[in-house]
């Protein structure tokens, strides 16, 4: 009779065990996030999603390689080499914070454990300055975006790789950032993913909506619609705001998880900043 | 013969006053005179700015509160209190929804076309 209750009792166990979905972590989300676009755009490899819109659009493509052919960044990144190599003020440089430099994009974002906090290339490079005796730079243009576009020159070719550790604080970062991605706001109630992946690929006016898939790999990034460089946050800044939502600040801590979670979703894709975009 | 007495002609011109000061009413909202506008006005602008607060708290301001209430403190100042008073109110709605569609996002997963 105990055995039988036994058997019974195991097979309702793993019939149960089998019902509850496995809890999905960040590995999951990554292969359904990647999956969903190389299934929405079949014949585009996974690499090709660094290109944006260009690498589901003919048209859109054949102007952006023309725009390519005399790169509007081009001046920026020597001017961004030069600001990398001036000394600051007490005579030590940018290479002492960052001995791996100038190549250092595929780093950030990362965890920083000691502060318990998402840590961008731009927030570490301020914390840099800082601790150097010169002022922060200003975090959605000018010579924050000049100096990344850069490093960004430098770390072309190497692939996005973010890493969630195992570590709760780390998880919770990653699906703040994830929820925000998710999350209806504004007046127009979009979320990122109901223009960047509900409606990729198609119009909204005269424009393509892009993939998300590959969209921090380009960054910082020459928008002919700016005239100027502009960084992930001021993109995120002017995204909420096209939806009718208050953006939150560059950096703020809603904005440095988003970009967490949207590297991460990248991983395997190239960096290939700094961009031009429309 | 289809003419009216001078008893019903009065009636008529009340009728028709009548509806033209409901037809106003509706087009502009209800009037605000006086003090009583200006009061009217500065308690919406308080409820705007709390529900204002309140989504802010949970993530939710909308883009535009802000602005419509930094209008209505200038329609205010030049004693235009029934225009004041539109915006306080457009900026409390906005508010309101802003902080239940924040709430309704808290545990938003992954959409059915990602499945």
């Amino acid at each position: 009779m105990l055995k039988r209750i036994i058997t019974l009792a195991g097979t309702l166990g793993l019939c149960l065990s089998l019902a509850t979905p496995a809890q999905a972590g960040p590995k999951e989300d990554l292969a359904r996030f990647q999956h969903f676009y190389l299934k929405r755009f079949p014949g585009v490899p996974l690499k090709e999603f660094a290109n944006g819109v260009y690498a589901i659009d003919k048209v859109s493509r054949e102007n952006w390689e023309a725009i390519e052919e005399f790169p509007p960044y081009e001046p920026y990144v020597e001017e961004g080499k030069e600001m990398w190599n001036t000394p600051f003020k007490d005579g030590k440089g940018y290479k002492d914070c960052f001995p791996d430099g100038p190549a250092i994009k595929a780093d950030y974002p990362r965890w920083d454990a000691a502060s318990k906090r998402v840590l961008t290339l731009e927030l570490a490079i301020n914390e840099c300055r800082q601790a150097h005796g010169e002022k922060p730079l200003k975090y959605k243009k000018g010579p924050i975006a000049i100096l990344t576009a850069y490093i960004a020159w430098e770390s072309r070719g190497k692939p996005t790789h973010v890493v969630i550790p195992d570590d709760p604080d780390a998880r919770a970062a990653y699906e703040r950032g994830k929820r925000f991605w998710l999350a209806r706001r504004g007046q127009l109630n979009f979320s990122c993913a109901t223009c960047h992946a509900q409606n990729a690929g198609k119009h909204i006016r005269a424009d393509i909506l892009s993939p998300a898939l590959g969209h921090t790999t380009h960054f910082p990034v020459y928008r002919s619609k700016w005239g100027e460089l502009g960084t992930l946050h001021r993109r995120f800044t002017g995204c909420n705001k096209q939806v009718r939502a208050k953006p939150f600040k560059p950096q703020s801590e809603q904005y440095r998880d988003l970009e967490y979670f949207l590297t991460y979703m990248s991983n395997g894709i190239p960096l290939n900043g700094p961009g031009a975009r429309k | 013969m289809n003419q009216e007495s001078p008893k019903m002609k009065t009636l008529s011109l009340f009728r028709a006053a009548g509806l033209a000061l409901v037809l106003t009413g509706l087009a502009n909202g209800p009037a605000l005179a006086g003090d009583s506008a200006q009061a009217q006005y500065e308690d919406m602008y308080q409820q705007a700015k709390a529900a204002q607060k309140r989504a802010a708290s949970v993530e939710g301001e909308w883009r535009d509160i802000g602005k419509f209430l930094k209008k209505a403190q200038a329609l205010a100042k030049k004693g235009d209190y029934e225009a004041a008073f539109k915006l306080a109110r457009k900026a409390y709605i906005q508010g309101k929804l802003g902080y239940t569609q924040a709430l309704s996002q808290q545990k938003v997963d992954w959409p059915s076309y990602f499945k």
